[in-house]
């Protein structure tokens, strides 16, 4: 099957999943931020049981495969009478592995900030909550940049576990197979899946690279 | 010099030691966080137990023999394609490296947008591919192949700048002294950058076989009995969906926290960072 | 109390920080033992011995960035507080130089100078900046204000390090081995800028090993060894005269080479 009439017959199909993986990854990554910087205070608490929870979140989280996490989350919960429709499968899926790398990096862009500099703002008479607000919370979110861009892109590429569900509309991936099981789509049914993820991929990192250019916090 | 303050992480060097207000507050916060983790897992548990999961015929086949033998099976598939996928990304890694840092410009160039390639698809398009394709152009591929070729091109994408940061990461004046002594351009990368170079990632390469790993576990993509395919199989055999996948989510869940714990501990030993 | 009182009452005889029989371990390491001493107001105590002698350690329980097992710690006579509000307000009060700087690495230079006065004393911004401004003239960094710490030489760095307590108007300064973090070329610049404040009537405690500054602007030194305070005196009584064998070996030691 040649370009023109791949595009002729499922362009329509590719753009919408185009735009489903888009729509997926913004919604997740979200959500991805918000609960990384939950478990991240959970995890820098005083308190000891918030800690282990956090800490064993992300241990559980980092290291599931996304297959089986996913496989869980719309087989295994239903039979627990907790039942998602496909879509926010997939999504809450990408939000727990997003957000234990995520407070991962949070983690590590707090342990470079230094004892140093805490123990200098003590000594100038800030308070636990000035501390945090105006020297770790500014250090950590301009030192994970860079990181945080790169977890972006792998939560695109993770909302291709959506190929794993009847998803309506597919997202890119889902959209590949979906072709391939009606016509031989070749490898370049299978190329313009793969643009639509290295040019996002791209674009999030030009732009992440641009940013952190602007923020990075010289040491 | 300094005082002889024992090694603090930075999450508790954002406390200072508590004066006896601060003790009792954490105290406290303490023991109502230990009361809500708990009020949670017993939540948990009784959730399963409502919905009838805790019943005994869905666990029960973990007490048999043949369930953890065909599960070791399963496993066996697994180590099998995760070793294979991994030595092949480590050739294909090292390779695009050297063509990227080999200053003939169309070839970095062509290696540079491979590994952007392969770093910016999700592994389970490449899996189709491979489940695909090939069968389309008539070669006929065995399932073992369809799913470590898209694994192992998968993490080559990534390793290759692994050991670009490798490569960085060995001093200037390594190279200068080497070039100084007469060694070539090309002595000098194999005989003193590279073996630092390795030295430098094998952490990372160790932490970056949990990437493989996970890849792996769509097996059943291409009908390739691993671990997780051959849970599969087991769910149908004793309709124990929930226990079953719970089980497996567990298995690697500990193997991948041990691979990365492998790292982490190879990484405190020889001083080099983890690159992801 | 507001602070007219407390100047009042301290009068000449309060000392500004007296430690009293404090007592210190880390583990089985009996870092300080039973060290007492007084600072009074305008005096420049410098404390110097061998690392490891808990003379850096001593320093840092002044403001609490160490706690102490037992004894007491007074400011002003008030007891060093605990913790909250308290301990915040007087540790305000305290200025502490590092042998590390410690500037916030996200904030310029100016920044570094007006974050305590602007969120600690609730100045207004444009009188911190103006305060920050020629306190950074007054240590010669005042060029570098825009900077980010990372683009400032070391030197630079502890001196505004040093604007950056003084921008507080401490009542009295701590500097735990300012220089020794310090190239060669750059420990008189700081050194200068010390003892100015010195002459200026700062009570200081400080820890170091640069031996002409201690014979410079010294009231008292003290003498550390093994967490013990083992001889104390004048510069003179001190370098010229030191009574205990200790002090002569350490003497020697430093003057070896």
């Amino acid at each position: 099957m040649g370009l023109s009439e791949l595009l002729s017959t499922y362009g329509d199909k590719y753009l919408q999943g185009l735009l489903a993986t888009w729509s997926m990854t913004a919604v997740s990554f979200v959500f991805v931020m918000a609960l990384a910087v939950l478990v991240t205070v959970a995890r820098v608490s005083p308190y000891r049981p918030l800690r282990l929870v956090g800490d064993l979140y992300v241990q559980v989280f980092r290291n599931i495969p996304g297959v089986a996490l996913l496989i869980i989350v719309a087989y295994a919960l239903p039979e627990l009478r907790i039942v998602l429709d496909w879509r926010t499968c997939v999504i809450v899926t990408t939000v727990l592995l997003g957000s234990a790398f995520g407070s991962e990096n949070f983690m590590s862009g707090i342990n470079t900030i230094g004892v140093g500099q805490i123990e200098a703002a003590r000594s100038l008479g800030l308070s636990f909550t000035q501390i945090v607000r105006k020297i770790v919370i500014p250090q950590a979110l301009r030192t994970t940049v860079l990181p945080m861009t790169n977890l972006l892109i792998a939560v695109m590429l993770t909302t291709a576990l959506g190929s794993q569900v009847p998803l309506n509309p597919q997202e890119l991936t889902g959209v590949v197979s979906y072709v391939n099981t009606r016509a031989t789509g070749g490898v370049l049914a299978f190329l313009v899946s793969a643009l639509g993820y290295v040019l996002t991929a791209l674009v999030i990192s030009f732009v992440g690279n641009r940013l952190d250019r602007r923020v990075r916090i010289l040491r | 010099m300094s005082s002889p303050t024992p090694a603090l992480s930075m999450r508790d060097a954002l406390y200072e030691a508590p004066g006896p207000r601060t003790r009792r507050r954490v105290r406290i916060g303490t023991a109502i966080t230990a009361v809500v983790a708990l009020l949670g897992i017993a939540a948990i548990v009784r959730q399963f137990y409502v919905t009838g999961q805790l019943a005994p015929r869905y666990w029960s086949l973990f007490l048999q023999w043949t369930t953890w033998r065909f599960l070791g099976q399963g496993l066996l598939g697994t180590v099998s394609v995760a070793l294979t996928a991994g030595a092949i990304s480590l050739v294909l890694g090292l390779l695009l490296m050297l063509g990227r840092t080999s200053g003939v410009r169309p070839l970095a160039a062509l290696c540079r947008v491979v590994t952007d390639f392969f770093r910016g698809v999700p592994s389970l398009l490449l899996i189709y591919f491979f489940f695909f394709v090939p069968a389309q152009l008539g070669l006929k591929m065995p399932p073992f192949w369809m799913l470590t070729l898209p694994v192992a091109l998968a993490a080559a994408g990534v390793l290759t700048e692994v050991f670009r940061a490798g490569v960085n990461a060995v001093p200037k004046g390594q190279v200068e002294a080497a070039l100084s002594i007469g060694l070539s351009p090309a002595q000098t990368m194999r005989k003193i950058v590279l073996p630092q170079a390795v030295r430098y990632v094998i952490p990372s390469l160790i932490a970056q076989l949990v990437v493989v790993v996970k890849d792996t576990t769509v097996a059943y993509v291409v009908s390739f009995p691993d671990l997780m395919q051959n849970a599969r199989v087991l769910i149908t055999s004793y309709d124990a969906l929930v226990s079953m996948y719970l089980v497996i989510a567990l298995v690697y869940i500990l193997i991948n926290f041990a691979i990365n714990k492998a790292a982490v501990y190879v990484s405190r030993r020889t001083g080099a960072k983890i690159i992801r | 109390m507001s602070k007219t009182d407390a100047v009042e009452k301290s009068g000449r005889d309060v000392p500004v920080i007296e430690l009293r029989h404090v007592d210190k371990h880390y583990g089985n390491l009996h870092v300080l033992r039973d060290v007492s001493l007084k600072v009074k107001k305008g005096e420049v105590v410098v404390v110097i011995g061998p690392s490891g002698s808990g003379k850096s350690t001593m320093c840092r329980t002044i403001n609490r960035l160490e706690t102490i097992d037992s004894g007491d710690i007074l400011i002003e006579g008030e007891p060093l507080p605990q913790e909250g509000r308290e301990l915040a307000r007087m540790r305000a009060e305290l200025g502490m130089v590092f042998q590390q700087f410690n500037l916030f690495a996200h904030l310029s230079v100016l920044d570094n100078v007006t974050l305590g006065p602007c969120e600690v004393l609730g100045l207004p911004k444009d009188e911190a900046e103006a305060r920050a401004m020629e306190l950074l003239e007054r240590v010669g960094v005042g060029e570098q204000a825009h900077k980010v710490p990372a683009q400032l030489s070391g030197g630079q760095q502890q001196r505004a390090a040093i604007a950056r307590s003084l921008a507080m108007r401490p009542k009295a300064m701590m500097f735990d081995e300012p220089t020794s973090a310090l190239d060669p070329e750059m420990i008189n610049e700081v050194l200068d800028v010390m003892v100015e404040l010195a002459r200026g009537g700062m009570t200081m405690v400080v820890v170091t090993h640069e031996m002409g500054f201690a014979r410079r602007v010294a009231s008292r030194v003290i003498f550390m060894a093994e967490g013990q305070i083992v001889e104390e005196g004048s510069p003179d009584e001190f370098f010229n005269h030191p009574k205990t064998q200790r002090a002569r070996d350490f003497l020697d030691s430093i003057r070896g080479h």
